[in-house]
């Protein structure tokens, strides 16, 4: 039914906005992406242009999609051309790709910028040959928390990988300083304990590079059976399949954690009231015999007990709700100001 | 909806109203203004006499557990707090609906099949005589007929049903004149599924002071379309509009021969009243089979009624006081 009592809002002085930043830690154990599903939760496609890593078998429907996973070079790559080479165009499609959209063109002629290990886009350190991680929405949010990125990875034997381990963390990257910003967004670079450069990673995006430096002095990066093959890391890149690389490159995750953000902007409304208003109510409980209830002579007070709030729009439509977690007591003596708070 | 939690600081749980998030799509969300409910709360568990003291008074009343916020409309505030400027009101006016057998020309609820139900005849394909026809319905006084300016009507009254006042003048000057508490007009919200409109009174006159000196009971109106009006009002399919109030001039008189609780539903001062009858849908014949029932015995006569159960609400607009008027519309069928 109608309700009778409104009071303004003024926007100016009752109604304010915030922006918050929330923070979750997301850790993705290396089992999951490595094993413990049997590779149920890894999904090839046809065109196998990259792979897709749930985090439970991905035919199910409790199974979230985590991140995909695909490795490419630029054309200017020294194993550009390569012999033998296998999905030669696409990888160099998937590098130009993810370098068009994070970093964009330069130059008169306008050619795709490449990826590299530093901050200063200048040329120097460029990341030729890389793996790129790009992880859902659904675990970064709005962006991945500046300086919170940590992959472990492992640099062992490909029987044994993780008998050596390298961690690559963006530790030099924070909300004021060590990041760069491209027109994909900011990027902080990931370097091993010993300060060495080992990637980038973009934190709007949600992308990680990682160069093959981790890698560089290991034999059997990428090893199978039948038929029996071992290869570098630059072998894999040419020979093997996006796919088969991209299992190599899984098989050496140990570890992948950061901090995810959540921007929440909030409208903050000030419900003021006054001490002369809201004293009363038109709950049928509040009257015996005509008589409320919670007074036995006329000067009593009157008391009302605050349970809902209601916002209006100026056609009176009931716009958002709010509840006291406990009823809270209003009469002429007391004056109260609610804070309601509405998150996007 | 689960409880909030109420063993730590209090908190505030908000949410957009599926009304809000409509808005807000379509880019005209605006919030201008907020009410306070207390649907939750049962004012009688207020223990004004607790042995151990007044702090204990309403011990029951601050524990009681509060829902989460619903995003339907529906279960948003339907009992609203009131803000009324003097703080030494006792007496709080209510609604009642007037069936006393000395008021003619109105509307009383059938004792049978049903207890406290109002009939509205679906006349649409037939006149009324067939429903006087039926045990239950002999009467014209037992149900409504659509858009009839006439009459009669259901008549409700407001004002404080307590006998601890005498319904004087006097009393209703100092107790509800004096406070503001007579409404002028009413909101009534109605199923737009099935009715058109309601009609409210036009020229309306009830008391018990102008047939002369026997305390005899006049009321007379003429029944015209209510104003249709934007509430808040929580229900989906309903629509509101608003009728006028009149002056109820009931009063107490010693000396009348017909007393004034003969004539009226409240036992002290009245404050307004209103006379209530509904325009139906010209076809509710698919409606009857959606949401109601199709050629029914229902009055165990061997007659065969299609029915549809509605409710009405009215409510005072300055009081805030109102009823819930349960309405059958009934369409005789055969028999």
């Amino acid at each position: 039914m109608p309700l009778v009592n409104y009071e303004p809002l003024d926007s100016s002085t009752d109604v304010t906005t915030t922006k918050t930043l929330l923070y979750e830690a997301i850790p993705l154990t290396g089992t999951i992406v490595s094993g413990t599903y049997s590779d149920e939760n890894i999904k090839n496609f046809t065109h196998g242009m990259f792979q897709a890593v749930y985090d439970y078998p991905y035919l199910s429907s409790s199974a979230n999609h985590i991140f995909d996973l695909t490795v490419g070079y630029s054309s200017n790559s020294s194993l550009s051309g390569s012999a033998n080479s296998v999905q030669e165009s696409k990888k160099i499609n998937m590098y130009n790709q993810f370098a068009q959209v994070l970093l964009g063109y330069t130059g008169s002629n306008n050619v795709v910028r490449e990826f590299e290990k530093d901050l200063t886009l200048d040329g120097s350190g460029a990341m030729l040959n890389a793996f790129m991680i790009n992880f859902s929405r659904l675990i970064t949010k709005d962006q991945i928390k500046k300086g919170s990125f940590s992959l472990i990875v492992g640099t062992g034997s490909w029987a044994s990988p993780f008998s050596f381990t390298e961690t690559l963390t963006d530790a030099s990257a924070s909300a004021t300083g060590g990041t760069t910003n491209t027109i994909g967004g900011d990027y902080g670079v990931l370097y091993n304990a010993s300060n060495t450069a080992r990637g980038v990673v973009f934190y709007q995006a949600g992308i990680a590079i990682l160069a093959t430096g981790s890698w560089d002095n290991v034999t059997d990066f990428n090893s199978g059976s039948a038929p029996i093959y071992s290869y570098t890391t630059a072998q894999s890149l040419v020979s093997a399949s996006i796919s088969g690389s991209c299992d190599a490159v899984r098989h050496r995750i140990q570890n992948i954690s950061f901090n995810n953000t959540t921007e929440i902007n909030s409208s903050i409304y000030f419900c003021r009231v006054p001490h002369n208003k809201y004293n009363y109510t038109s709950n049928p409980t509040y009257l015996s015999s005509s008589q409320i209830v919670v007074k036995s002579i006329g000067t009593d007070t009157p008391i009302s007990y605050i349970t809902t709030i209601g916002l209006y729009s100026s056609n009176n439509e009931l716009l958002a709700i709010a509840k006291l977690s406990e009823p809270l007591r209003k009469d002429p003596s007391n004056e109260i100001t609610l804070r309601v708070r509405l998150d996007y | 909806m689960a409880f909030l939690d109420n063993s730590g600081d209090i908190i505030l749980d908000a949410v957009l109203t599926d009304e809000g998030r409509k808005k807000m799509a379509n880019g005209t969300f605006t919030i201008t203004k907020f009410a306070l409910g207390d649907d939750e709360i049962d004012y009688g568990l207020y223990q004004k006499n607790h042995t151990s003291g007044s702090a204990y008074a309403d011990l029951e009343i601050l524990q009681t557990p509060v829902f989460e916020a619903f995003t339907g409309a529906e279960a948003g505030i339907n009992y609203g707090l009131l803000s009324l400027a003097a703080t030494d009101i006792l007496y709080m006016p209510v609604m009642k609906v007037n069936e006393k057998a000395a008021v003619s020309n109105i509307v009383r609820a059938a004792t049978s099949p049903t207890t406290g139900m109002f009939y509205l005849a679906d006349t649409s394909t037939d006149t009324s005589t067939n429903l006087l026809l039926s045990t239950a319905l002999a009467s014209s006084d037992k149900f409504l007929v659509s858009d009839a300016s006439a009459g009669p009507a259901i008549l409700f009254e407001t004002g404080l049903d307590t006998t601890l006042i005498a319904g004087d003048a006097a009393n209703k000057s100092t107790y509800l004149v004096s406070n503001n508490l007579v409404d002028s007009s009413f909101y009534v919200s109605y199923d737009n599924r099935f009715v058109v409109t309601c009609l409210g009174g036009r020229s309306q006159q009830f008391d018990n002071t102008s047939a002369g000196t026997s305390g005899t009971p006049t009321l007379s109106y003429t029944l015209s379309r209510g104003t249709a009006v934007n509430t808040d009002l929580q229900l989906s399919n309903y629509s509101t509009c608003r009728i006028a109030a009149g002056n109820d001039g009931v009063v107490t008189d010693s000396t009348y021969s017909v007393t004034d609780t003969e004539v009226s539903a409240i036992a002290g001062p009245r404050g307004a009243f209103g006379v209530l009858g509904f325009v139906i849908k010209a076809n509710l014949d698919s409606e009857f089979t959606l949401y109601g029932s199709v050629s029914q015995d229902v009055f165990g006569d061997g007659k065969l009624y299609s029915y549809i159960d509605t409710t009405v609400y009215a409510k005072g607009t300055k009081t805030g006081c109102q009823i819930q008027i349960p309405l059958r519309i009934i369409k005789y069928i055969s028999g």
